[in-house]
């Protein structure tokens, strides 16, 4: 399985590699869905490639390293919402060019009398998506795009490869979106969404870690400083080994515990997986512009958009300090 | 049966043994170096019987030739069944072994290690006041006088070297300027005339480590493993001989022992403080990913993946995440946790007695190559970062 992984990984960071720096993520979009990789761990009866999870999570590492765009994660993450619910006319639609979006801060809406109301933060790219994929009460509705009860406002993030917007839903009629789950099949679906997401966000930020560590290393070995590169100083040195270690220890926590673990499900234990991970990318970030020193401090180089990034993944699904919390009180009670 | 059902039959065979073999109320008894000793010889002794002592050695030895994997299991059954680490045995079965197997003549193999499985036990006598991270300066002379070698000098940090009768000796035989040459490793029997061993008091109150003198000591050179001069080469494979191993055991032991922080939290009437909670969530997610850690190490190792420097990331990891999870718990009894309390000879690393157990956590900081080394192999050997240029008032970093 591995070395199919890093076939994966390798083909993937072949076809990303012309898109580092582009703004535009129609480049990116365009690819998965011409790669068939939008889904890539949706069944084959369904026109998916049928891979397993870690397949669909060397794509967001790969999109990680080079900054791809955020709604991928939730477009997929939706799609595989509607494979589990076997709805195979949206799914045909979601693997062919439609777009599918979700709120990453995993918001709920509400159910009232018929009708769904709620405020969901953090909507990669509402503006473009035809279809939302909403949690109501005790219901998971897809609810299309372009109703007046819907307002979808941008919201200005540091991170400026991510758009995402506050979406409002005012009194949506249940009948304007489709219901594809109810009661505790809706539980689950939500759950097993929320793990998608969580899983793709913890990619995001394994990728974004590796690259931008990288990135510093080198940067390390070609400057030089009182006649001898900078990669030579051992207290800049020691400090590179700890992050690399740390960039390990979450590389192997990830693929254990997150995607090959049968148990996955379990919400705190995943939860504090993504906090970890997403701690490791904000540490290595934070050092890496120290460690470049002028030049990470100008808008010219990109470690800033790693940065920015690494402290946004820190709060998506939940902060690390909520999940840290969460995590711990499940631990302690299960040895009470 | 598959490679999986396997593997599960085995752990089901190892954990039904342990039902009937573990000692039990040996964390009480263990209240003094003599009575630590007996447990440890006992415990040894049934696992040598039950074929669970030597699983690392080749399949020609009764409970060799055991996969990595079988290895692991073993590894993990013996701490959930939460009996004693094997640790006077440990520099025995692993470094002792492993550089006789790979150096030895047929004559000091068929001496040394049918012994081993018999009791009898070494001790490493590699560093010196001088030569700590820096070996290769280390300074006790050997030198020929006909039969034998004649060793003056002193070591130190020889891991429970008083209660050993052998020690795998690292020492100078030439007067060659040249740091790894004019190296000589000899097997040196600790009961020979002129050998004086001190232990060594640390910290928390534990006599784990010992120094040892040498005042003309004569070792006969039919004890010299390999040529004279090859000691730097030999000692390589000393030190390579348990490459991570240890630490998959104890990762697996620290993940295990997570319950005892529960209980310092609960003692400690923390069960309401969201700190500690947190915090306590954090650490047990860093342990996780130190034994995920571990776990990668060992696929890298069964598949032959394993590059340089890799051993190192796990040494590392399991040394901050041990330091984390001992003063977590020194953290949670607050006062209380102040308040001296005797330790319990080898109860390993973690038996609930937080500041010993804290203080304890720097011999793995510090010994088998200190984090400061693992950090240089793993920025020059992985990271590819250029090692300090040699000078004359700066000495090259040794890794």
């Amino acid at each position: 399985m591995s070395i199919e992984r890093d076939e994966l990984h390798e083909a993937a960071r072949r076809s990303f590699a012309s898109a580092t720096g582009q703004r535009d993520p129609s480049w990116i979009w365009q690819q998965l869905f011409e790669m068939g990789w939008m889904g890539i761990c949706v069944p084959e009866r369904f026109g998916g490639l049928g891979l397993a999870d870690d397949a669909e999570a060397v794509v967001h590492f790969e999109l990680g390293r080079i900054l791809g765009p955020a709604s991928v994660a939730a477009h997929m993450s939706s799609i595989r919402a509607l494979a589990a619910c076997e709805q195979s006319e949206l799914l045909s639609q979601g693997l062919h060019g439609k777009r599918f979006t979700t709120s990453l801060m995993l918001a709920a809406a509400e159910e009232q009398e018929g009708f769904i109301s709620g405020e969901l933060e953090a909507v990669p790219e509402a503006g473009s998506a035809k279809y939302f994929v909403v949690a109501a009460g005790e219901r998971i509705v897809v609810v299309p795009a372009g109703l007046p009860q819907l307002k979808v406002s941008p919201t200005q993030l540091w991170d400026p490869t991510r758009s995402f917007s506050r979406v409002t839903l005012d009194r949506v009629p249940l009948e304007e979106g489709l219901i594809i789950a109810s009661g505790s099949a809706a539980y689950e679906l939500w759950d097993s969404v929320n793990g998608h997401i969580m899983r793709a966000l913890a990619a995001d930020s394994l990728g974004g870690t590796q690259a931008v560590l990288e990135m510093t290393v080198n940067y390390l070995k070609v400057r030089e400083q009182f006649g001898r590169p900078l990669a030579m100083f051992q207290a800049l040195k020691h400090r590179c080994a700890d992050l690399h270690t740390a960039f390990c220890e979450a590389q192997a926590l990830f693929w254990r515990d997150m995607v090959v673990a049968r148990d996955k499900t379990e919400v705190n234990g995943l939860g504090s997986a993504k906090a970890a991970i997403a701690d490791v990318y904000a540490d290595v970030a934070e050092e890496a512009i120290q460690l470049h020193g002028g030049i990470g401090l100008t808008q010219e180089h990109s470690c800033h958009l790693y940065l920015k990034r690494a402290f946004l993944n820190a709060t998506l699904g939940g902060s690390s300090d909520v999940w840290n919390e969460a995590y711990g009180r499940h631990l302690f009670a299960s040895h009470a | 049966m598959d490679a999986d059902e396997q593997l599960n039959s085995f752990r089901a065979q190892v954990r039904g043994w342990l039902e009937f073999h573990s000692p039990t109320g040996w964390r009480e008894r263990s209240d003094s170096p003599a009575a630590f000793v007996s447990v440890q010889q006992e415990w040894f002794g049934k696992l040598v019987e039950g074929g669970y002592a030597i699983p690392h050695w080749p399949s020609s030895w009764p409970g060799g030739g055991r996969s990595l994997a079988e290895q692991k299991v073993i590894y993990e059954e013996i701490a959930r069944a939460d009996a004693p680490r094997l640790l006077l045995s440990f520099v025995s079965t692993y470094h002792a072994a492993a550089t006789i197997m790979e150096w030895g003549t047929q004559a000091q193999q068929a001496r040394y290690l049918p012994a081993i499985l018999n009791g009898e036990t070494w001790c490493q006598g590699f560093s010196e006041p001088g030569a700590g991270s820096d070996l290769a300066n280390l300074k006790t002379r050997a030198e020929r006088r006909g039969d034998v070698y004649v060793i003056n000098g002193q070591k130190i940090w020889s891991t429970m070297a008083q209660y050993a009768n052998k020690c795998l000796l690292l020492v100078r035989s030439s007067k060659e300027p040249a740091k790894h040459a004019g190296m000589t490793f000899l097997l040196c029997d600790l009961r020979a005339p002129g050998v004086t061993i001190k232990p060594i008091h640390q910290i928390h109150g534990d006599e784990e480590f010992a120094e040892v003198f040498f005042d003309d000591v004569e070792v006969p050179i039919t004890d010299r493993l390999g040529l004279e001069g090859d000691g730097w080469a030999v000692a390589q494979s000393t030190l390579a001989s348990e490459r991570g191993l240890t630490l998959l055991e104890l990762s697996a032991r620290l993940q295990g022992s997570l319950w005892r922080v529960a209980q310092a939290i609960r003692e400690g009437g923390r069960a309401e403080d969201s700190g500690i909670l947190r915090d306590f969530g954090k650490l047990a997610a860093k342990v996780r990913a130190t034994c995920a850690l571990a776990d990668q190490y060992l696929a890298w190792r069964m598949s032959g993946q394993e590059k340089d420097g890799q051993a190192s990331l796990i040494k590392l990891s399991y040394s901050r995440t041990l330091r984390d999870f001992t003063k977590l718990g020194v953290r949670v009894k607050a006062f209380h946790g102040q308040f001296h309390e005797p330790i319990t000879f080898g109860g390993g690393m973690e038996t609930g007695n937080w500041m010993a157990d804290f203080m304890n956590s720097y011999a793995w900081s510090i010994a088998g190559g200190s984090d400061e080394i693992q950090r240089n192999i793993i920025s020059e050997k992985i990271l590819g970062m250029p090692r300090e240029r040699r000078t004359a008032m700066s000495p090259a970093l040794p890794s």
